[in-house]
């Protein structure tokens, strides 16, 4: 049986201001890198949120780890670890008492682990964490977080305040985490670059919804695009067209539709995972409409 | 935890404890002082300033030398508030300003428990600090007292058991304001606020309806100068309200009253034999003394009650997930 790492069934989230994220189904598997995308404001930070338990949602249900998280056991928080935007810290702690903070606050915490971690990174214990540099304190947010030794590390943004150098380094120590094994991780990003390399598994967010969710190999493997002379869609491909793209000559098609053979005068094209996100972050969050656009030239 | 809780607030429980303490040997060095002014005791001497020569030479000197500091009292008004609402204040909003909550509630120890243990810690430092301080303080006044009796505001709202509760309330709405607010600073203004307002119109408003108070209505006795000894309200009794009346029970204006003033003055009569002659009567309206301790349970009960309220409130949010 697959465990899933989360499982949410019609789960939604209303603020006063009006629904941050609504009708979200989703099954994603244990084991593995998982990435959430979508613009600022989709509901990224909602929807990781409600999976590590700090919120409740309005409708539906949210499963970690085959447990109902807001009834936030001791068991069940210490199998979770989380990354929050900016990488919080209580600043004017140092970061031996961060670490002190981890281990008494925590059922099982690995001092050893995270102090070898920030060793090798030279970040000295002795320093208050406020006056770490924005890269060395997201390290030290991350090793708290992997020394809990989770089963599912969640973070949100983890690297999107943080310099090129800082971001490859963070990367770097979080996918060594990934390759020691054992753990699931969440991230949301907004930065589409670079996601294949790491993720085995994709979530896109839109406006509150989720517009696409799979696999990355199998979501590459059903979508392509059909280059062809400029025509309106073909009804009879309405139905799996997700992008339509016409210039003065040409109409490229994004379509889901497996591998059926192209028509005659058409050509079929892999799509990167860069294009294929953005095309479903143009597309409205209503399912059956594909987005039309006109490129002059 | 306990460890945590120290290291997250040593600083305001220093700070706090630092200044109260400081005041408070303050209070005992002059207390000790004023006290051996009365070689028997302050409370023999209750009542007394007229009766007993050695007791109103100790109250004269009392006056003298350590009036200034009873009016400096006032100022102790304020450690309740500053207290309460200093502990207060930060206990959700700073979590919340500087985002750990997310950090502080995602470890193995769950919400509501970390709620648990700062509210009781933080409550209980609270209680402590503004009990020992009242405690130091109502020991001072004893002279003032026996003198003033315990009554007045700025006796009854400085000692026994409301500055505790007090503080506790400002604890509550600073708590409640910084779960609501996300900020520190503001929390810790609303709750000043609240504080004033509530105070205040608790102290001039519902204070005096707690019992029904007793009246006292007699004659004005044919010359003015006589002891008035044994006769209700005393000094140590709360004085809502005294005027005149005249014989059949019915309470004069101060039109009135100013009418047969200038009456007497034109007669050429002495104003007590006048008003004496007219059947005129003097009424007080009045809680006795020994309501003291009531009107301190009540009044606690209240400030308490609202404070529960207000944590109850941050519980529920806490709880329901809207932080």
């Amino acid at each position: 049986m697959t465990e899933f790492a989360l499982r949410t069934d019609g789960a939604g989230k209303r603020y006063r201001k009006g629904w941050a994220l609504r009708d979200c189904t989703l099954a994603l598997p244990a084991g593995g890198v998982i990435a959430l995308v979508g613009p600022n404001g989709a509901g990224k930070t909602t929807l990781l949120r409600l999976a590590v338990g700090l919120l409740a949602p309005s409708t539906g249900t949210v499963e970690v780890l085959g447990h109902d998280v807001t009834a936030s056991t001791p068991r069940t928080l210490s199998r979770i670890g989380f990354l929050a935007q900016d990488h919080p810290l209580y600043k004017r702690f140092t970061v031996a008492e961060m670490l002190r903070f981890g281990r008494a606050c925590n059922l099982r915490f690995d001092q050893g682990l995270a102090e070898r971690r920030l060793a090798k990174l030279g970040i000295p214990l002795d320093r208050r964490a406020g006056t770490l540099s924005g890269g060395q304190q997201a390290q030290v947010a991350l090793a708290l977080a992997l020394a809990k030794r989770p089963d599912l590390l969640v973070l949100d943004e983890p690297v999107a305040s943080l310099d090129p150098l800082a971001r490859h380094e963070f990367l770097q120590v979080l996918m060594g985490a990934v390759a020691e094994g054992g753990v699931t991780v969440l991230f949301s990003s907004h930065v589409v670059h670079e996601l294949e390399r790491v993720c085995d598994h994709l979530v896109v967010l839109n406006r509150g919804r989720v517009t696409l969710a799979g696999d990355i190999d199998t979501l590459l493997a059903e979508h392509r695009l059909l280059i062809g002379p400029r025509t309106a869609t073909d009804p009879d491909r309405a139905a799996t067209v997700v992008e339509a793209v016409h210039s003065d000559r040409h109409t490229t098609l994004l379509v889901r539709d497996g591998a059926i053979p192209t028509a005659p005068g058409w050509q079929a094209q892999p799509v990167a995972l860069e294009d294929l996100v953005l095309a479903y972050l143009r597309r409205p969050s209503e399912p059956s409409a594909a987005v039309t656009s006109e490129v002059s030239a | 935890m306990t460890w945590l809780l120290w290291r997250q607030h040593r600083t305001e429980v220093c700070v706090l404890g630092l200044l109260v303490g400081m005041f408070g040997i303050a209070l005992l060095v002059l207390g000790t002082h004023a006290h051996d002014l009365f070689p028997d005791g302050p409370a023999q001497c209750a009542g007394a300033a007229g009766l007993n020569d050695a007791c109103a030479a100790s109250f004269r000197r009392l006056d003298e030398e350590y009036g200034f500091v009873e009016n400096l009292l006032a100022a102790f008004y304020l450690v309740p508030v500053v207290v309460g609402a200093f502990l207060g204040a930060p206990l959700l909003a700073r979590e919340l300003e500087d985002g750990t909550w997310q950090l502080a509630w995602t470890q193995a120890v769950p919400r509501m428990r970390w709620l648990a243990a700062k509210l009781a810690a933080l409550a209980g430092v609270t209680l402590t600090l503004t009990g020992l301080f009242t405690a130091v303080l109502t020991w001072f006044r004893r002279p003032f007292d026996a003198w003033e009796g315990r009554f007045q505001y700025d006796a009854f709202d400085l000692e026994g058991l409301v500055p505790p509760a007090y503080a506790l309330f400002a604890f509550g709405v600073a708590t409640a304001a910084g779960a609501i607010l996300r900020r520190s600073l503001p929390a810790f203004g609303v709750a000043f606020g609240a504080f004033l307002a509530a105070r205040m119109s608790v102290a001039l408003l519902a204070r005096p309806t707690y019992a029904t108070p007793l009246t006292t209505m007699e004659r004005v006795p044919a010359s003015g100068s006589k002891d008035r000894a044994g006769h209700r309200p005393d000094f140590a009794d709360w004085t809502i309200e005294r005027g005149y009346a005249d014989a059949t029970g019915r309470r004069l204006s101060s039109t009135e009253y100013y009418d047969l003033e200038t009456a007497a003055n034109r007669t050429g009569t002495n104003l007590n034999q006048f008003l004496h002659d007219r059947g005129i009567q003097q009424f007080g309206v009045y809680h006795p003394a020994d309501r003291f301790w009531t009107f301190q349970l009540i009044e606690t009960a209240l400030f308490t009650t609202a404070a529960a309220v207000l944590i109850g409130v941050v519980v529920w949010r806490v709880r329901r997930r809207l932080i």
